[in-house]
């Protein structure tokens, strides 16, 4: 055992995990290693067509075995269907004990339940956002499900710490020479940024589309010399569940104070200048914090450099209204993006390793000013928790959350203060997610908490004069006089979720909840 | 069997309903919603204490949560009662 950098006591090494590399700090751990690779291969003019009858037959092709590892991407969402059909496809062939290893599962991936209860999945490495998540954090797993960050899991990738034997790559539009492209097509989604690595690194690359066309294809994304193989099916998803139609800027009062707390905070640093690069998630709150911004801009007469992350409409009009030079796109969210990504030279498509890796020569998250992120819990250390809700269950994943946090200058966490009776800023987070040295505010309806690391942050708004300040102490008193003091939430000591540091190092750990 | 309800399933409220229990049976208290697991207790003290304090000795009550304080949490099960017993109060 041993405390870690972020305060948390984790065993040396944890059963189906294997040994720990324990987190000493967000820039503490050397890279290691090489980056090295697939097998070499050769094809000559003799196979000009890589299309195989369905995905069976490529499954067969591919040498895939039971034990072995396969990969996924996310970028269908609650809108996919491949990750159930290859798995279906696999238990139906009587292949066994698989290690998953996608960006991240949806309520979409529920079906899988029956999967890991016959022994087709042993492990999931990935988030697991909903049901996955409950059925582990109720005991439903032999093995612990290992959460990476957007830019841990090109890290673990590329330096071989975990090798792909077959990447299955769901892709909106392919040729029969595999290459790929998710602008277009009817179940288009944009950017394939969290494909990339996959495509790269695995054993063996599957794409699986439902647009299959002449070659060559248009706005290629994922390029052939990738790809093995080809299956076109009748449909990859469902558009509805891959995009959403218009993402929203909240019209929550509450929600409009946090964000316009936010603004505030953005407008007081030295950050709001000319060349200003920014990111957002596409959560209600985070909306309208952009919509305070450009607000702001727009008066000012400032004009930012680029937006990161995923990319949605609001970011495509900023653009086009000429308050952002370039989008970097690692996911589309809405319709409006991925028409934009396959139209607008200035919308590029970025991979997870570009984005967020680490260890690479430089990652675009270490360009980024300002980054406005969420939480389920935040603490008196700042650290913030977005893997498990109040009653211990491992429901989300780590998303850019770690490798944006990191690499802004500016790193402002918001949400309200109490979700229901549930409290938001307490004294301890339940799962540290992202450690609080790299976390610069905390944004709620009740005022703004600055880190006191960045004396230059507190100084700035102080002068700037309309930014509502508190302490976090304040905030964390603030709560419990509304809620009470809490239970502690009733565990096992089983731990059945393992938080990687986008380094590789453990941070935290999820146990096994008791049942009631 | 009577029963009567209070409440809300607005954001921070509950809907608290209360049946009549034989004399004996003593207080069976069901809770859902989602601070459960880290409010149980306090939900559970809040409800036995406005009981005490009501008189009642024998009942049911389901307290579907959403979010609420112990203050609602009282007032509510407070109201419930008084409807249940007929009162025009509530």
């Amino acid at each position: 055992m041993a405390i870690n950098a972020a305060g948390r006591n984790i065993p040396d090494s944890i059963p189906g995990y294997g040994e720990v590399r324990h987190f000493k700090g967000h820039d503490r751990r050397p890279p290691e290693g090489n980056r090295f690779g697939k097998r070499n291969r050769t094809a000559f003019n003799t196979r000009t067509d890589k299309t195989l009858p369905d995905i069976k037959a490529a499954i067969s092709a591919s040498g895939l075995k039971s034990g072995m590892t396969i990969s996924f991407h996310h970028h269908l969402r609650n809108g996919d269907f491949v990750v159930n059909a290859v798995l279906d496809a696999c238990a139906e062939m009587g292949i066994k004990d698989l290690v998953i290893f996608p960006t991240a599962l949806f309520g979409v991936h529920k079906h899988l339940t029956k999967h890991i209860k016959s022994g087709v999945i042993r492990q999931i490495m990935g988030s697991v956002n909903g049901p996955i998540g409950q059925l582990a954090s109720e005991g439903g797993m032999s093995v612990p499900v290992v959460l990476r960050s957007h830019g841990g899991r090109p890290r673990a990738v590329t330096s071989g710490e975990v090798v792909i034997d077959v990447a299955f790559i769901a892709a909106p539009t392919a040729d029969k020479y595999g290459n790929l492209s998710g602008a277009v097509g009817r179940s288009a989604c944009g950017s394939l940024g969290y494909a990339h690595s996959d495509a790269e690194y695995a054993q063996c690359v599957v794409a699986i589309t439902d647009n299959l066309i002449p070659y060559p294809a248009p706005c290629i994304h994922i390029p052939q010399f990738f790809v093995d193989f080809v299956v076109s099916v009748d449909s990859i998803g469902d558009p509805a569940g891959i995009v959403s139609g218009t993402t929203r800027v909240t019209r929550d009062p509450m929600r409009l104070l946090i964000a316009r707390n936010a603004a505030k905070l953005i407008e007081a640093t030295p950050y709001f200048r000319d060349g200003i690069s920014f990111q957002t998630g596409a959560g209600g709150i985070s909306l309208a914090v952009a919509a305070y911004v450009r607000d702001a801009m727009r008066e000012k007469g400032i004009k930012g450099s680029f937006g990161l992350g995923g990319i949605t409409e609001f970011f495509v009009d900023m653009m086009k209204e000429g308050l952002f030079e370039r989008l970097l796109d690692v996911q589309s969210f809405d319709l409006a993006a991925v028409k934009s990504i396959g139209e607008n030279p200035n919308h590029v498509e970025i991979s997870a390793d570009w984005y967020a890796n680490p260890w690479n020569a430089g990652c675009a998250v270490n360009m980024l000013d300002t980054v406005v992120l969420g939480a389920t819990e935040v603490d008196r250390d700042f650290n913030v928790n977005v893997n498990t809700e109040a009653d211990g269950a491992l429901l989300h994943g780590i998303g850019g959350h770690q490798d944006t946090a990191a690499g802004a200058q500016l790193t402002i966490i918001t949400t309200p203060l109490l979700r229901g009776r549930i409290p938001c800023a307490v004294d301890s987070v339940y799962t540290v997610s992202t450690p609080g040295e790299v976390v610069d505010a905390v944004v709620t309806e009740f005022g703004v908490a600055i880190n006191p690391r960045r004396q230059d942050l507190i100084n700035a708004a102080k002068e700037a004069g309309d930014v509502p300040l508190v302490t976090m102490d304040e905030l964390i008193e603030t709560a419990e006089k509304f809620t009470g003091p809490m239970s502690p939430v009733e565990t096992e000591d089983r731990i059945i979720g393992v938080v990687e540091y986008r380094d590789g190092t453990v941070i935290d750990v999820v146990r096994q909840l008791k049942k009631k | 069997m009577k029963t009567a309800q209070a409440g809300t399933l607005e954001s921070m409220d509950c809907i608290v309903t209360v049946t009549e229990a034989e004399k004996g049976r003593g207080i069976s208290i069901v809770m859902e919603g989602a601070s459960v697991a880290r409010f149980g207790e306090a939900m559970v003290k809040a409800t036995k204490d406005t009981l005490k304090s009501l008189g009642v000795r024998d009942i049911f009550v389901s307290i579907q949560d959403n979010g609420a304080g112990d203050l609602v949490l009282k007032a509510r099960v407070e109201a419930a009662v008084r409807r249940l017993a007929g009162g025009k109060a509530a």
